[in-house]
């Protein structure tokens, strides 16, 4: 093997510009919807995560988050490649060659990882999210993604565990920290709720039997879940005090223009129980509409595999 | 005895996981079936865990190692997920294996010690160096997806953990 002066050492060639995505569009199958929406949560909130990797308050929380980056994006592989039959597509294509209005992930998995508190925010919500849906999928009449599911559970136990002890310690701590955390609810949790946007062909899988119960019905789980959580740390003023997620534009006669983006989902405490009233903000991921945050990501996580097709190591 | 069947499984014992080399795929609880027909040997693997980067070098190294006693017989190696790997498939090789590269078996209980009814469990471990339970954990996360980290009070060792997967009363069918 030559020797070469240093790792960075210039590449004998010029690396290839990244290439747009030239593929026929993918079947329209709601079992591959499905399993698009979990993987690519998955891969993109890991690629957030990695993107603590050096860079974490401490040493342990840099362990932290790049193990559980990895992790998420080993279960989106395995997602992947229970697609692969239905999409005709290799893992990695699946992974990272379609276009961005290709990804079904839900809008929250993009968005940058701004400070800690929306971190730890995001983190905890996410993978509470994640545990309840994944529990209900634990009696599908899907034996693969059962299988699938119930060994990415064992290890989603850690995330979890991690989520739930660090929400805790932030909301106990000292004021700047506490805020901070509640900073970052206020911005995550309306678009956390969108993680329990109606996947397309819902209908179908229910019927079927591969869903066991309704994304309404998972989502109530998740707020009545969540809600008392944030009793027990008096931070529950975060789901009915949303921060703004935009601004309302006076349109030159004068009228509020109503944009999609302004909506606040209705949240509502009644009978003891947290309970969602109407309104969602952040949806369309299950569709592929992505936030402006998703162009500069996928640029980023594609990049080698657009420059080199059929890359392998 | 020397049959095929048992040659398959010595080529087995003789891989080691990359990333434990004390240990084999066979200590770990990895091999979960061995099938040699007329012209064909078939081996089930359960991964340990799903991001292990290990995964694709044993499956390669598995090939390879049965090509060697395969007698020209064709092989096919999978990685299925039913069952579940647990942490309770490592043998006591597989353990002692684990202690002498400073990992402990997270999941054995010290004697007289507390049970443990979190995976976040935040002392008690015992040390693989001296025994000690007088330990705590410093992270849930390490330098591989399966271990995690601690910090041994009596000797004054750090070390590492592997990760408990343990079978689930909702895993198990």
């Amino acid at each position: 093997m030559p020797e070469r002066e240093s790792y960075f050492a210039p590449a004998s060639e010029p690396v290839p510009e990244a290439a747009p995505i030239e593929a026929p569009p993918l079947p329209d199958d709601a079992r591959l919807v499905l399993l698009l929406s979990l993987a690519d949560d998955e891969l993109v909130i890991g690629h957030r995560h990695s993107e603590w990797t050096g860079w974490a308050p401490h040493l342990e929380e840099d362990l932290a988050f790049s193990s559980i980056a990895q992790d998420e994006m080993a279960h989106a592989r395995l997602l992947y490649e229970l697609a692969e039959p239905i999409a005709g597509r290799d893992p990695n294509v699946l992974a990272l060659g379609r276009k961005p209005e290709e990804y079904r992930h839900a809008v929250i998995c993009e968005r940058p990882n701004r400070d800690w508190g929306y971190t730890i925010a995001r983190q905890w919500l996410y993978d509470e999210a994640d545990d309840v849906r994944t529990g209900a999928l634990e009696s599908t009449s899907w034996k693969e993604l059962r299988d699938a599911l119930g060994v990415i559970r064992m290890e989603e136990r850690y995330h979890l565990d991690h989520g739930r002890a660090w929400f805790r310690r932030v909301a106990e701590d000292g004021v700047t920290a506490r805020d901070r955390l509640a900073g970052g609810l206020e911005l995550a949790v309306p678009e956390a709720m969108a993680l329990f946007e109606t996947v397309p062909g819902e209908e179908a899988l229910l019927s079927d039997g591969v869903l066991a119960r309704g994304s309404a019905d998972l989502l109530a789980e998740w707020l009545d879940r969540i809600g008392s959580d944030l009793e027990s740390v008096s931070l529950d003023y975060v789901l009915t005090g949303h921060a703004r997620l935009g601004e309302f534009v006076p349109t030159s006669s004068g009228e509020v223009e109503e944009r999609d983006e302004l909506t606040v989902p209705g949240v509502e405490r009644r009978d003891g129980k947290w309970v969602h009233v109407g309104g969602f903000a952040g949806t369309g991921g299950r569709h592929g509409r992505h936030s402006d945050d998703f162009g500069p990501l996928w640029k980023e996580m594609t990049a080698l595999h657009r420059a080199f097709p059929g890359a392998s190591w | 005895m020397d049959t095929l069947e048992r040659r398959v499984w010595d080529a087995l014992a003789s891989v080691p996981d990359p990333e434990i080399p004390t240990c084999s795929i066979v200590d770990l609880g990895m091999v979960e079936q061995v099938n040699v027909n007329e012209d064909t040997v078939e081996v089930d693997l359960l991964p340990t865990f799903v991001g292990c980067p290990a995964k694709d070098v044993i499956g390669e190294d598995v090939q390879a190692a049965l090509r060697r006693v395969g007698d020209g017989h064709a092989v096919r190696v999978r990685f299925v997920y039913d069952p579940p790997w647990t942490t309770d498939r490592i043998t006591e090789a597989g353990r002692a294996g684990l202690r002498a590269l400073g990992i402990s078996p997270h999941w054995e209980q010290p004697a007289g010690g507390p049970v443990a009814v979190s995976l976040m469990r935040e002392a008690g471990t015992p040390c693989p160096y001296c025994g000690s339970a007088d330990t705590v954990r410093e992270a849930a996360f390490g330098p591989t997806p399966c271990r995690t980290t601690h910090f041994c009070r009596a000797c004054r060792n750090p070390f590492e953990g592997f990760k408990e997967k343990p079978r689930l009363p909702s895993t198990t069918r």
